[in-house]
């Protein structure tokens, strides 16, 4: 695509915004509300469509797509959108040009898309247009798919809608391209904390940019959850947090946090989620992985290996034959690298205060954090969390099932890509 | 740096003799029982006096007498050198340890070593055959080095390797070009217009991040350099975070419009603390063949499918892992975090940037540390 193209598309993107502002702004809601209807059903075209398609274009396999859509879309109704424009905007109505204090969305937004995970790219795509502000997205290069079949649900809902949603692919480094898309009003980009900064760096003042960067998560156990059956279960429901989307999801877990002071409770811990992991792998298979992360899986497993035969208290859980999935009992908090692609760390911590300080120097860049087994203790926990950067504590299990409405990185869907005027009149 | 004590142990003192020997060779020779031989029973001798190296190899089932092929010898990861010392003789006897760059949050890795002997027997024929294979017996050149000198930057490899490549290599005003950790901008840009002038060929070698400065140097000041004929670049590691990043082949055109030296005349050295060797493009050593890493006969690369150990076919991609025979005082066989593509002699690597694409704004805590320490 040449850069004039789609300078001419943002035209047309715009034109089409104007139109659909003419109309009242519930009637662009309840459209969009059956759209998010659609995507949660499981028979709908779009959605057999992209759980047809999906595992092709990204490595996914087959039967991860259908859990992980099946799982993110779950509370992803129309409904808790409505609930979303009430929360951050109030109601419809006050989108519309009579009403005051007034709020609207830009003239145009810009959404650059990141990683293969089609939930938060369906969300980025439809958040401006709730503020029927037209989009022009830029896809991710491993997910074409997704932005394609979002258009179409749009289409297919409501033709004018459809028109507000615009797509334009070209390559990562083209800078002349990435320059005309970065003249819309409003830019949202996701992507590492160096695509974000270089996309912020170009764009021209003044223009509102939301960025989303790099984040990961993470998930806690406390004594409560290290023995017995409620182990089982907490490793159960976060191997399924970790095999959903291959752990390549900012709310995928990296490593496990075990506190309580109990030496044994991490290895308790290393070996139900290694058996927990490999279930999960023989119901949800994990996709392709390319040679470099392959490579690193392999290196730090000889690294566990290493370690564990040098004396200190580390222990490998691997799966035999292959790279599928991989657990590590860590001797202490430190953070260690982690290759992704459902590679697991089991550290121990003695207690809530001490799993605080080692997530510290994470904070900024901490997603989530899903906590079982710490009773009395979540609430306090919670807010240490919080205190940290954490935007969202959950229980193990709900990580890839976010609401509609979580604030990612605590500051609202809609809010950082809405005008808001107040109007006082007295 | 402090001389070693004590007589080392003798079957070790035989088998760095006679490895010493092989890298003293005029002619490079690839001779595979003569590697296999030194190789196995360098394996033996590790086993023996590397406890957690032992250990290692046991849980894997392997053992001397057991392993009948270099390819066979257990490797370690390079990452474990950050947390265990992997060492062959009494932590005493250590002569130098060697260092890898970390940040304030990660470790640093270490290679302990009780004689620079084998690691310089190494260096050198590699650095002169692969940089200088037009330099006749006895003379020198003007090696200008874009790295810190050794009262810096005493414990890395690196700059020992410069250091030791300026003593028996260079020329009068040979020197290290960054001091106080910045590039000596001045310096550099006097010696390169002296250079100029006097028609004299420079070896500019360094760091990549440091070529960076240098470009970003030469533009703030609007120059530009035409080094005379039969210059040539040397580049080794990333950017790390300490300059703006450019692939390769955009670092090479820069350079190349920058100070007026052909990229087929640059080379890339892959090399790391870990190792006692290196191995370098080979685009001086044989013009006109397509550029590759190629190794010495005391080392051996191997790329391996990640998933089982198995060397790849040619042409396919995999791990790299390097058996180096310079190694006799830690372990010979180095699991790096590399990936390469093997060639039928010689190979490529592709760096280490483990699926970029796929992760979207997922983020490995220690990427996440690296990238803000």
């Amino acid at each position: 695509m040449k850069p004039d193209a789609i300078a001419r598309r943002l035209a047309e993107l715009r034109e089409a915004g104007a139109k659909l502002r003419r109309r009242p702004a519930s009637e662009t809601l309840a459209a969009l509300e059956r759209v998010l209807d659609g995507w949660r059903d499981a028979d709908s075209p779009w959605r057999r469509s992209l759980e047809a398609e999906l595992p092709e274009a990204s490595g996914f396999s087959a039967a991860t797509v259908r859990e992980g859509l099946a799982r993110g879309l779950t509370s992803w109704s129309g409904a808790a959108l409505r609930e979303l424009v009430e929360r951050e905007i109030g109601p419809a109505e006050r989108l519309d040009a009579a009403s005051t204090p007034l709020a609207s969305g830009f003239d145009s937004t810009a959404v650059l898309l990141a990683g293969s995970i089609p939930m938060p790219s369906l969300l980025a795509m439809i958040a401006p247009l709730a503020l029927r502000s037209p989009v022009l997205v830029k896809p991710a290069s491993r997910d074409l798919l997704t932005p394609r079949l979002v258009a179409r649900s749009l289409a297919e809902t409501d033709a004018e809608l459809g028109q507000c949603l615009g797509i334009v692919e070209f390559p990562g480094g083209d800078e002349a391209c990435s320059g005309a898309l970065l003249e819309a009003d409003c830019i949202v980009a996701t992507g590492s904390d160096a695509t974000v900064a270089a996309v912020r760096a170009r764009v021209r003042t003044p223009r509102r940019v939301v960025t989303y960067g790099h984040r990961c998560s993470v998930a806690a156990l406390g004594a409560a959850a290290t023995r017995g059956r409620a182990l089982r279960e907490a490793a159960r429901r976060l191997a399924l947090d970790v095999a959903l989307w291959d752990q390549l999801g900012c709310l995928s877990p990296i490593a496990v946090y075990v506190a309580g002071g109990d030496p044994a409770a991490p290895d308790r811990a290393a070996e139900a989620l290694a058996d927990a992991l490999a279930e999960a792998e023989a119901r949800w298979p994990r996709g392709a992985v390319d040679a470099a992360s392959a490579a690193a899986i392999a290196h730090e497993r000889a690294d566990a290996e290493l370690r564990a035969a040098a004396g200190r208290r580390v222990a490998l859980h691997a799966s035999p034959g292959g790279t599928a999935w991989t657990v590590v009992r860590e001797e202490n908090a430190a953070p260690r690298p982690a290759p992704l692609h459902r590679f697991l760390r089991v550290h121990p911590v003695p207690d809530a205060d001490a799993l605080l300080s080692a997530l510290r120097p994470l904070g900024a860049h901490l997603a989530a954090v899903a906590i079982e087994g710490f009773g009395a203790g979540a609430h306090p926990l919670a807010r240490g969390l919080a205190e940290l950067g954490a935007s969202r504590i959950c229980r193990a299990g709900n990580l890839q099932s976010p609401p509609l409405g979580w604030r990612h990185d605590g500051r609202g869907v809609l809010a950082p890509i809405a005008r808001f005027a107040d109007f006082e009149t007295a | 740096m402090r001389a070693s004590r004590g007589a080392p142990d003798p079957a070790r003192a035989e088998l760095d003799a006679e490895i010493l020997d092989w890298m003293r060779e005029a002619e490079w020779r690839e001779d595979e029982g003569r590697f296999e031989r030194l190789a196995l029973a360098l394996f033996a001798f590790q086993f023996e006096h590397c406890a957690a190296y032992r250990s290692f190899c046991e849980g894997r089932g392997r053992a001397p007498g057991r392993v009948r092929s270099w390819r066979d010898v257990p490797p370690v990861p390079s990452g474990a050198f950050k947390e265990l010392a992997l060492r062959c003789f009494p932590a005493e006897r250590t002569v130098v340890s060697f260092r890898t760059s970390g940040t304030a949050t990660s470790a640093r890795g270490a290679l302990h070593l009780d004689t620079l002997e084998l690691y310089e027997g190494s260096l050198l024929p590699s650095f002169r055959r692969h940089l200088l294979p037009d330099l006749p017996a006895g003379e020198r050149v003007l090696l200008l080095v874009l790295a810190p000198p050794p009262e810096e930057a005493p414990d890395s490899s690196l700059t020992h390797m410069f250091a030791v490549a300026i003593r028996e290599l260079g020329a009068p005003g040979s020197a290290f070009q960054v001091k106080a950790g910045e590039l000596a901008a001045d310096r550099v840009l006097r010696d390169l217009r002296e250079a100029e002038a006097s028609g004299t060929p420079v070896v500019l070698c360094g760091t990549a991040f440091a070529f960076v400065h240098l470009l970003d140097e030469l533009e703030r000041r609007g120059v530009r350099a035409a080094l005379p004929s039969g210059s040539r670049l040397m580049e080794t590691g990333g950017f790390k975070g300490r300059s703006r990043e450019l692939s390769r082949a955009e670092l090479y055109a820069d350079l190349a419009e920058a100070l007026g030296v052909p990229e087929s005349r640059m080379l890339n050295q892959y090399g790391m603390t870990e190792l006692g060797s290196q191995f370098y493009d080979s685009v001086l050593l044989q013009p006109g063949e397509p550029r590759r890493k190629l190794a010495p006969p005391w080392t051996r690369v191997a790329i391996v499918d990640p998933r089982n150990g198995a060397g790849v076919r040619v042409g396919e991609t995999g791990a790299i892992v390097v058996v180096d025979l310079a190694n006799t005082g830690s372990v010979l066989a180095i699991q790096t975090a590399d990936v390469g593509r093997a060639l039928r002699d010689g190979f490529e690597v592709l760096g280490r940037e483990p699926g970029a694409e796929q992760r979207g704004c997922s983020i490995a805590a220690d990427e996440l540390l690296r990238a803000n320490p």
